[in-house]
């Protein structure tokens, strides 16, 4: 949508690693997540269910749960400060004002006990210093903004007299009432039917163009990768297996995860996005990754390397960098090739 | 506001059913335990026992006097002569004992509250904390000590060892400061642990991570997101409580001295005071009615999904 400007990346994030003490051991669920997102771009985050792409962002929010959760390294530079480093008011200051976030699940990331335009005020109340009505005004102007009708009358209404699309809206204008420099969004439109689905996205992306706000878009569907993203970020058990633009992610990927992914993707000719299931194998138990390639297990193209060294990830390209040790040439050709024709492969 | 107006005017109705099935059962109950209130230590002459039977309309067949006795209620809203204690009606006992029963038990209540809420929160927000823990031992404590065995430990600390209060009494605010104390401990306790765990559990709820998100300072969090989600047991739990505060103060009343309703409930049952028996037990229905359908509406405030029936 807009061009990425890699020379001045407004939040860089190296190293990140973010465990859980459970009953289960001790869970890695990130493990050295290292990326740029530049002003006015969209960066897509794919992977399976538990890959750690919730806990990513969370973690650049400081909301992880701890315990049981701990930040165990990483720095996350935001305009020139590490978010993982900085005093909670500082924190306090960019969450919600400069960084806005849309949770996964619409039904429970709302406050059941406070009205709408109660949890819609308390942003700008706080962050701008609205007064009581000039927030009011706001808050009205921000649900009519993401589509919601008669917004004057809905700001005393309570989360569950909406549906989850409408909550799922009302979300989006409560992370994008103080114009945030970068939203995230963490699988916005999965809870919802496709239609609405579609309008939120195109909603996101509306309001990308009239700001300029960066966005970080989690997702199951690389349809919609496709459809929004500048850049895109494949993880699989806590890490970054490749990392493309988007042309070069249909086109070009490298690392077999990623083909998976893409073999998964539902044919042109169904219209239904379906989750990403189709690789063999179940993602690891991630209290028990298996050593070397996380993926080696379910990898149709393992070698002996693959059991006992780990792949780095390793620039590619521009843009493009992919944690194989099979970056050979032939591998490439060989991903390419089949990734080329998924379409026709099973018919 | 209709719904308030419905709700308590359905609740008004079934407070009228309820106290006619206690007054109802209560009667039946009273008249056939075995004894009346002229059989006790000393015997009556028989003339004279007609007499006083004929008085009390206690000579009339039990229906009769079933009617009788609800009809003077109902109209006049006399609940008649106590029987045991002379020149005395059953308003006037009332009138003289429930307001000081009543006002120990709102100590003891607010007192109870004011102690339990911060406890909890302190207890949550800090969990794990040498404050925690021995907040959640007191609390434990509190729970387990019966409160007359408070009582004198407040009484030996407080009286004897060290002269802050009165041992006895009633009339001053220092009179009251000990014996709501021991009434409320209990329930301070209980609301500490429920508010604990209440905040607890809505600390793990995810909109709670959506606030702190939103760049809401931790006090805003805790007080606006996470306090009143955690109030809901709490609130459940003063129900009960005011039955339990009620009930205890007749033991405390004892112990302090305090001219409440304690010793005539006591008496009232033990020397078959009809109708001062009937009195109490229709007042305090009502009372629990009356705090039972606050509780109701104070829920239905809190949480806008919750429909008052
Ligand atoms: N509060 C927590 N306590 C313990 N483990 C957690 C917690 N939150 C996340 N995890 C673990 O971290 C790993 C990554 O979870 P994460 O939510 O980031 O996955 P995800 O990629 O967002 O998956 P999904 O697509 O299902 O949302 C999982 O194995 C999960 O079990
Ligand atoms: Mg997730």
């Amino acid at each position: 949508m807009t061009e990425p400007n890699p020379s001045a990346p407004l939040l860089s994030v190296r190293d990140l690693h973010v465990s859980f003490q459970t009953d289960d051991g001790l869970i890695e669920a990130v493990r050295g997540v290292s990326f740029d997102l530049a002003r006015g771009e969209t960066l897509g985050i794919v992977g399976e269910s538990g890959s750690g792409k919730s806990v990513t962002n969370l973690a650049l929010m400081g909301v992880i749960p701890t315990p049981p959760g701990r930040i165990d390294q990483g720095k996350a530079n935001f305009d020139g400060h590490d978010l993982l480093a900085m005093s909670q008011s500082r924190l306090m200051a960019i969450r919600g004002r400069r960084i806005g976030m849309i949770f996964q699940d619409p039904m429970t990331a709302l406050n059941p006990l406070m009205t709408i335009g109660q949890q819609l005020t308390e942003v700008t109340r706080r962050h701008l210093g609205l007064s009581p009505t000039a927030a009011d005004r706001r808050a009205a102007e921000m649900l009519e903004m993401v589509g919601i009708s008669s917004p004057g009358e809905r700001l005393g209404d309570y989360p569950h007299e909406f549906s989850g699309g409408m909550r799922q809206r009302v979300m989006i204008a409560m992370a994008l009432s103080c114009e945030p420099d970068i939203l995230i969004a963490d699988e916005p439109t999965t809870a919802l039917d496709v239609t609405i689905q579609a309008q939120i996205l195109e909603l996101l992306a509306e309001l990308q163009q009239r700001r300029g706000t960066s966005i970080i878009l989690v997702t199951h569907d690389l349809g919609v990768v496709a459809g929004v993203c500048d850049r895109v970020l494949v993880m699989y058990a806590g890490r970054v297996v490749e990392q493309a633009t988007v042309g070069d992610l249909f086109a070009a990927h490298r690392h077999p995860y990623t083909l998976g992914l893409l073999q998964s993707l539902p044919r042109l000719d169904r219209d239904q996005s379906t989750r990403l299931d189709a690789i063999a194998g179940q993602p690891p138990d991630m209290a028990r990754i298996p050593s070397g390639c996380s993926f080696r297990p379910r990898c149709p193209v393992a070698m002996e390397r693959c059991e006992t060294d780990s792949p780095p990830l390793r620039e590619l390209g521009p843009g493009h960098a992919s944690a194989c040790w099979h970056d050979d040439a032939a591998a490439a050709k060989r991903a390419a090739a089949n990734a080329d024709s998924p379409s026709e492969a099973d018919r | 506001m209709r719904h308030l107006l419905g709700y308590a005017i359905r609740r008004f109705g079934w407070m009228l059913l309820t106290l006619w099935i206690v007054y109802t059962v209560s009667f039946v109950l009273m008249r056939s335990v075995p004894g009346n209130p002229f059989s006790s230590e000393r015997t009556v002459p028989p003339a004279i026992e007609r007499q006083l039977r004929a008085r009390y309309n206690l000579d009339a067949p039990p229906i009769r006097q079933y009617f009788d006795y609800a009809i003077g209620i109902v109209t006049r809203g006399d609940l008649g002569w106590c029987l045991r204690l002379e020149d005395y009606s059953v308003n006037q006992v009332l009138a003289e004992g429930f307001p000081v029963s009543a006002s120990l038990a709102i100590f003891g209540l607010v007192f109870a509250i004011a102690l339990g809420i911060p406890a909890g929160v302190i207890s949550a927000v800090r969990r794990g904390s040498l404050a925690d823990l021995s907040m959640m031992t007191a609390a434990v404590l509190g729970i387990a000590v019966p409160n007359f065995v408070l009582a004198s430990i407040v009484i030996l600390l407080f009286v004897f060892m060290l002269p802050l209060f009165p041992a006895a009494g009633w009339g001053t605010l220092a009179q009251i400061v000990l014996p709501a104390f021991c009434l409320g401990a209990p329930v301070a306790a209980y609301i500490a642990r429920l508010t604990r765990a209440g905040m607890l559990e809505v600390l793990s709820r995810e909109h709670v991570r959506t606030a702190y998100a939103k760049g809401l300072s931790n006090r805003a969090v805790i007080l606006k997101h996470v306090l009143p989600g955690a109030m809901l047991p709490v609130v459940s739990y003063l129900g009960p409580a005011t039955a339990g505060v009620l009930t205890g103060s007749l033991v405390l009343e004892k112990i302090f001295a305090i001219p409440g309703m304690g010793s005539h409930f006591i008496n009232a049952a033990l020397q078959r005071d009809y109708t001062l028996a009937m009195g109490m037990v229709l007042t305090y229905t009502v009372l629990l009615f009356l705090m039972n359908s606050i509780v109701d509406i104070s829920y239905a405030v809190i949480d806008p999904r919750v429909k008052l029936q």
